[in-house]
């Protein structure tokens, strides 16, 4: 997945603000996450695990997910902005750090405890409903953030000095070499 | 957007996957032998008050799941590797497979806990999985990946006597841009890919404009190419699909994109055969496709009489090369006179097709777009220097034919082995080429060409480059000319690619050659051109100004800063060479 997203260079577009827009759409993405986990019971469950008062727990999970949100629009990049296939991504980002996160994270973090039962199956349910919404919402959410055209091909590295390329094609012969 | 997926193929092979999987769970179950079901693993874990609706759920669940990793593999694994589709889908199933045993099916376990929070390691969390429930958990996949292997294939294209739906209708627009018909300037141009030739033997059609989505996105592709300050636009409204028979149109297919270009721009250079011609006609070896094509000319013109700039068949040389020499597209032949008799046929079609509409529009202007090609010997060997020497014949006929330039003995031998009469070849070294034809100039990486000893050619990159290429093609017709499309697939690299060739073009003019125009081909990505579209696989070819989400690559915001640039200079603010054509 990686080499074939590489082809397509990993930028997420020349205009676009993937951290804003990614950090902006995990945490919008992660009210439905947090609905589904007190629907299961499982938000409670956390905040015991964690030790942690209701209220620091979302605040430092709506924290989590707007990282992890930057983190999915950096790494998917264009595949991100794709209105057809975003939801699909999303959910796999989302199961990748279900299966990351709390499966193999929150054991850790916690001295082994991990949510079982009804709680546990909200757990996952959340993560993929977050991945799901960051998903559709992102390439909404990335629209009205992006940088206008014209400014942005002002910018001298589209000017004509990429001719030379970035890597230059020649080594520039040194000052004391030159007869 | 990375991969053109059909979402409606891949639902129903993630479905059939699905149901498959739990099929073979039902029939091992019976049998006796170690299975898992899933739906029964579900059912079990959250919704244990109802049996049916528990069940139903589960299954839901169920083929949800097969859904999503169907979609999976068709953005990320299908054609990706060289081997039948069932086999394809089989090897994707580790992935799968490897989840479910060491998350899933423990996670499973875990979820059916009647406590709510258990502590855990490693080895206490992996205690479920025993070898055979994780080898009925690798079989049930396995045949998962077959059967979406087996049914998700061709996500690009259509069968050949099927059509697409019809573009959107045109929306009110909001641009306050104009066309300029009288516009003298400096053509900066782009194009909207539109390739439709047919594989497999003419059953399936390859259709760019439906692949990109420019059928559904036409308008916003426009307003994109407005927005970087194009002036014209390469243009070709599908003929395979709006001429449907001899004196039958459907304009379904091109009016509402001419309505928008014709009051608010570009100038289109309308491009009417690019690489196939429509079922009903065959392929290129059918004599008749001049007469008809003309026919289509004419109807064009007189539907559209405020279209001045055409291309009446674009890429003469490699449409012939690739559907009769190449094996590739259309009749998918590999025969040098069956290349010369196709060759032959698009050049008749090309002077019908101008001669057409020169008698409804007396002033239109033809941009004769071709791929400048070069193949250089690499050695003195005498068989080399002659493959090398057939090759550049080659390329030219096409040109020699339109241009009435006299055409090389050798080409002249094969065409008279096919039947066409000195008299014809001769009649068209007489023709008067139409004053206003401008040769269209196309160049790419890969269009120079080293003869290696075993007689192949090798791409050599940008050896002697666009100037000298184009050059041979000056001296030899002495046109105006028009950098008539470039690209480069390197996304990152293609800005540096972008203002090389238009140093090479700034210099071609300022050598005395009459050169009217730049293009950057295309305006969005196109897909299976890595492969020359030989296979319906939906590769995005990154090439375009913006991608298929319509997001601007960096090559489109150079291209920007390139017009901006140049656009008000006296020297392309008008262009001598192009007021002398449009006068």
């Amino acid at each position: 997945m990686a080499t074939f997203l590489s082809v397509h260079g990993y930028d997420p577009g020349a205009t676009q603000r993937p951290l804003l827009s990614g950090a902006i759409s995990g945490v919008l993405a992660t009210a439905p996450a947090v609905a589904v986990l007190i629907w299961f019971g499982s938000l409670s469950v956390e905040t015991n695990i964690l030790g942690l008062p209701t209220w620091a727990t979302l605040v430092l999970g709506w924290a989590i997910m707007a990282a992890a949100g930057a983190l999915y629009a950096g790494v998917f990049g264009r595949a991100a902005n794709n209105p057809h296939g975003g939801w699909l991504f999303g959910m796999a980002f989302g199961f990748a750090l279900w299966a990351a996160g709390a499966v193999l994270v929150l054991p850790i973090v916690s001295g082994g405890k991990a949510p079982a039962g009804l709680a546990a199956l909200g757990v996952a349910l959340s993560m993929l409903a977050w991945g799901l919404a960051i998903g559709i919402l992102l390439p909404f959410v990335h629209r009205p953030l992006h940088e206008n055209l014209e400014k942005a091909s002002r910018a001298a590295q589209y000017g004509p000095s990429a001719a030379a390329g970035k890597e230059r094609p020649v080594r520039e012969q040194r000052q004391e070499n030159r007869g | 957007m990375i991969r053109v997926v059909s979402l409606k193929k891949a639902v129903a092979a993630g479905l059939a996957g699905a149901a498959v999987m739990e099929l073979s769970s039902f029939a091992a179950s019976v049998a006796g032998l170690p299975t898992v079901d899933f739906v029964a693993q579900l059912s079990s874990v959250a919704f244990d008050h109802s049996p049916i609706l528990t069940n139903a759920a589960a299954l839901g669940v169920h083929l949800a799941v097969g859904v999503c990793w169907a979609v999976f593999y068709a953005f990320f694994f299908w054609g990706r590797i060289n081997a039948r589709p069932p086999f394809q889908g089989l090897l994707f199933s580790l992935l799968p497979a490897a989840l479910a045993i060491f998350i899933v099916y423990p996670e499973l376990a875990l979820i059916r806990h009647h406590s709510a929070v258990v502590t855990l390691d490693v080895r206490s969390f992996l205690a479920p999985l025993t070898l055979p429930n994780s080898a009925g958990l690798l079989v049930e996949h396995a045949l998962f990946g077959l059967t979406i292997g087996a049914i998700y294939r061709r996500p690009v294209g259509y069968a050949a006597d099927k059509k697409p739906a019809p573009p959107a209708a045109r929306r009110r627009s909001e641009t306050r841009c104009k066309r300029d018909p009288a516009s003298t300037a400096f053509i900066f141009a782009t194009g909207i890919e539109c390739s439709y030739p047919t594989i497999e033997h003419g059953r399936w059609r390859r259709d760019e404009m439906e692949s990109t989505d420019h059928y559904a996105l036409w308008q916003r592709d426009f307003e994109l190419a407005r927005e970087i300050g194009i002036t014209h636009i390469r243009y070709g409204p599908p003929l395979h699909l709006i001429f449907e028979g001899p004196g039958a149109y459907d304009w379904a297919y091109s009016d509402p994109q001419m309505e928008e270009l014709r009051d608010a721009g570009p100038e289109p250079i309308v491009d009417l055969c690019h690489f196939g011609v429509p079922s009903w006609l065959g392929n290129l070896q059918n004599p008749e496709i001049g007469k008809a094509l003309a026919e289509y000319a004419a109807a064009f013109a007189e539907r559209y009489p405020w279209v001045r700039f055409y291309t009446p068949v674009n890429e003469m040389y490699v449409c012939a090369r690739m559907s009769a020499l190449d094996g590739i597209w259309n009749e998918q032949l590999h025969d040098e006179g069956a290349y010369a008799r196709a060759a032959w046929n698009l050049a008749d079609a090309s002077i019908r097709m101008s001669d057409a509409i020169l008698q409804r529009r007396p002033d239109a202007i033809f941009v004769n777009s071709e791929s400048s090609e070069f193949y250089q010997p690499c050695c003195p060997d005498p068989h080399v220097q002659r493959a090398a020497e057939e090759a550049n014949d080659r390329r030219f006929l096409p040109l020699d034919l339109i241009y009435a330039h006299p055409l090389s003995k050798r080409m002249g031998d094969v065409l008279g082995s096919q039947g066409i009469a000195a008299d014809d070849i001769e009649r068209l070294g007489r023709r008067e080429v139409p004053r206003r034809s401008i040769l269209g100039v196309d160049y790419y990486e890969w269009n120079e060409r080293l003869i290696d000893r075993e007689g192949k050619p090798l791409a050599l990159g940008e050896l002697f480059g666009w100037y000298v290429i184009a050059d041979q093609y000056w001296q030899r017709y002495r046109r105006p000319m028009m950098h008539t499309e470039t690209n480069k697939m390197d996304a990152a690299g293609a800005p540096r690619w972008l203002w090389r060739q238009w140093h090479n073009v700034q210099l071609l003019r300022k050598a005395g050659v009459p050169l009217v125009g730049f293009t950057w081909y295309s305006l969005t990505d196109q897909i299976d051109w890595s492969i020359a579209m030989s296979q319906p696989l939906g590769i995005v070819y990154p090439v375009g100004l913006f991608d298929l989400n319509r997001e601007a690559r960096t090559v489109g915001l150079s291209y920007m800063h390139l017009i901006d640039l140049y656009r008000d200079e006296p020297d392309y603010s008008e262009c001598k060479a192009l007021k002398e054509i449009m006068g």
